[in-house]
């Protein structure tokens, strides 16, 4: 679908947020959804990127993208000015529960994309929802301000101790979980290693724990089989764009 | 709406127009019901089925290289069995050439899959893949050995009587030696071609990036080979060929057709843009009226001169 570029706002550490509105409204979207975006109208790049939705207006009439600048693609996508188009298909995937009891999420990086669009369309139950963030320092911590707003608790980790926590997500997590109620619910979302090191801790104190896995995509619905992760059980590898991107993290076998 | 006429007979085969999804980048077809009504189609290549399920090989199995991409999936399929049970059905239903596509890793697999898809109603002819490892022989490919592979379409043509299309590897030093043995053979048809072998490496990590370190490259990138490869086919053989290889407009095609092809098989870009095939249908009708050609069959072989 053509979509018309809002707002393309640049942020600190490589990262934009990309705002579109498209031709006729995606519907209803679930948090933890993704898009495939065309980068550029060549053969090269070729593939389709896929991007979590990151904030959304309820009736899809407006997508919010948070996006790192890595390879070909996403550099692309950085140089887009207001006003000018990009070809969006979706929405593709699960998405992420709804909250039951208290939720913790955790975030790294862009993996903070789906919780935007997580906390204001549950912020109903703000109150039982807290989001721990992990960044570098204190100015490349992205989108504090949204969290804020949305009166959730925040929770802060900074690898160089310029904000929160000094250290890891993770560590602060793990603390957390030894010395408060351990929540209903845990999400996840970022680079593998911390999800894997969220779903060990999750696995320990029994918490339910959701992650959303990234994977190298060719279609982003379900024709290449391209993008399987390992499963326990018998069936082995699933395709993450259809049975994911989230999954119960118990389901999983990290570290391939 | 274009007045020139697009329906085409390949190998005994009516279609409605030359436009069908190439195996493993169409699902069991389904697929792309969300995306448009598959009966707009010519028809479609089922994904490779093979007499068990597999489960193929583990990830990362795609990697995009410049106009292209690699693949490893390790031909991931449900198996003939469920094949039959789950997706037949349904595929009954939809008003285009379905085309089984299958493979296997012996003789009397390719063989028996044939029997057993030979009996299937509703699949209009079937196509098979013989890029894969003959396990008896050491694991080279069906598809680059000819001896190897008149032997596996001699025994498939005696399991069937439905048209059968052989699918050609283009990693062999003269693919219209494969053309002639297969035609030889009996098949009814070619499909020119299947991927290239390729590989990517990641400098960061100095691994290869597909776990299985080598795939299949499709896409743009490969279509002056795809098209070499269907002219020197169509010089070899009478049987008629799909032309298959990086295709992505309505000059795509009919260059695959000047070249000798009698439909095509769309692939890779179907994964860029999920409702290209109605859309080239469109595309090519245009195009021909621009070129003042009246029927698409008028194209095949043309390119080749009158001698
Ligand atoms: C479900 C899902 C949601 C995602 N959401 C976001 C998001 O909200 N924001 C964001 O910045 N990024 C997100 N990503 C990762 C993003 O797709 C990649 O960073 C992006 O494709 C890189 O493209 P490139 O051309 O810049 O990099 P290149 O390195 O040039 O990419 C080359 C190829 O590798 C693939 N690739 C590279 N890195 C990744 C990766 N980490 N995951 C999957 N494929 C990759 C690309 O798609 C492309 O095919 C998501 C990935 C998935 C699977
Ligand atoms: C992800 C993927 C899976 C494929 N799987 C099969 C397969 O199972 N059997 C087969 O005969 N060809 C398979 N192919 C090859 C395609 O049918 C086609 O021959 C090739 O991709 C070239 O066409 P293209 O450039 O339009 O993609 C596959 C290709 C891709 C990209
Ligand atoms: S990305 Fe193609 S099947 Fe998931």
């Amino acid at each position: 679908m053509n979509c018309a570029v809002l707002e393309n706002r640049p942020l600190a550490g490589g990262f934009f947020y990309l705002s579109l509105k498209p031709d006729q409204p995606f519907g209803a979207i679930t948090p933890g959804q993704f898009v495939m975006i065309r980068c550029g109208d060549g053969l090269d790049p070729l593939l389709r990127r896929p991007m979590s939705v990151a904030d959304f207006a309820p009736d899809g009439s407006r997508l919010g993208l948070l996006i790192q600048q890595k390879g070909k693609g996403t550099e692309l996508l950085a140089e887009l000015q207001a006003g000018a188009h990009v070809d969006v298909i979706g929405l593709f995937g699960n998405g992420f529960d709804p909250p039951r009891g208290r939720v913790w999420m955790v975030a790294g990086g862009t993996g903070i994309a789906p919780f935007m669009g997580y906390v204001q369309t549950h912020r109903a139950q703000a109150g039982s929802l807290t989001v721990f963030l992990g960044a570098r320092s204190a100015e490349s911590l992205l989108m504090r301000d949204v969290f804020e707003r949305a009166h959730v608790a925040l929770r802060i980790a900074t690898d160089d101790g310029s904000a929160g926590h000094h250290g890891l997500v993770t560590a602060l997590l793990e603390k957390a979980l030894a010395n408060e109620t351990p929540p209903e619910m845990i999400l996840a979302c970022g680079p593998e290693p911390m999800m894997t090191a969220v779903a060990a801790l999750a696995a320990r104190r029994g918490v339910p724990c959701g992650v959303s896995l990234e994977a190298r995509m060719a279609c982003g619905f379900g024709a290449c089989l391209g993008c399987v992760t390992k499963v326990k059980g018998p069936e082995l590898y699933v395709t993450v764009c259809q049975k994911g991107p989230v999954f119960d993290a118990a389901q999983i076998e990290f570290g391939l | 709406m274009s007045g020139a006429e697009l329906s085409v007979t390949v190998a005994g085969v009516k279609l409605k127009n030359p436009l069908l999804g190439a195996s493993g980048t169409f699902g069991y077809g389904l697929t792309y019901e969300k995306f448009y009504n598959l009966s707009l189609l010519g028809g479609f290549v089922t994904k490779g089925l093979s007499l068990h399920p597999r489960k193929g090989n583990p990830p990362p199995r795609v990697a995009e290289t410049a106009a292209g991409m690699l693949n490893a999936i390790g031909l991931q399929n449900l198996g003939v069995d469920r094949f039959i049970v789950k997706k037949m059905p349904r595929l009954r239903q939809i008003d285009t050439a379905v085309i089984v596509n299958f493979f296997g890793e012996t003789v009397s697999e390719y063989a028996e899959l044939a029997a057993r898809l030979d009996a299937l109603d509703g699949v209009a002819a079937l196509e098979m893949n013989i890029s894969c490892p003959n396990v008896e022989r050491g694991g080279a490919a069906f598809g680059t050995d000819c001896k190897m592979t008149e032997q596996v379409v001699t025994a498939c043509r005696k399991a069937t009587k439905k048209p059968l299309i052989v699918k050609l590897s283009p990693n062999v030093t003269d693919i219209s030696m494969f053309a002639r043995a297969a035609e030889h053979c009996g098949a009814d048809a070619l499909s020119v071609i299947n991927t290239l072998l390729g590989m990517a490496i990641d400098i960061k990590t100095r691994r290869p990036v597909l776990a299985n370190v080598t795939g299949g490259l499709s896409g743009p990138a490969i279509k002056p080979v795809a098209l070499r490869a269907v002219w020197q086919c169509y010089k070899a053989v009478k049987i008629p060929i799909f032309g298959i290889g990086g295709i992505a407009s309505a000059a795509d095609v009919v260059e695959f057709a000047l070249a000798g092809a009698a439909a095509v098989q769309v692939g890779t870009m179907n994964f860029v843009e999920p409702g290209i095939l109605p859309r080239l249908v469109r595309d090519v009708g245009a195009l021909l009226d621009e070129m003042g050609v009246k029927r698409f069959t008028e194209l095949k072989g043309a390119a080749h001169g009158a001698g």
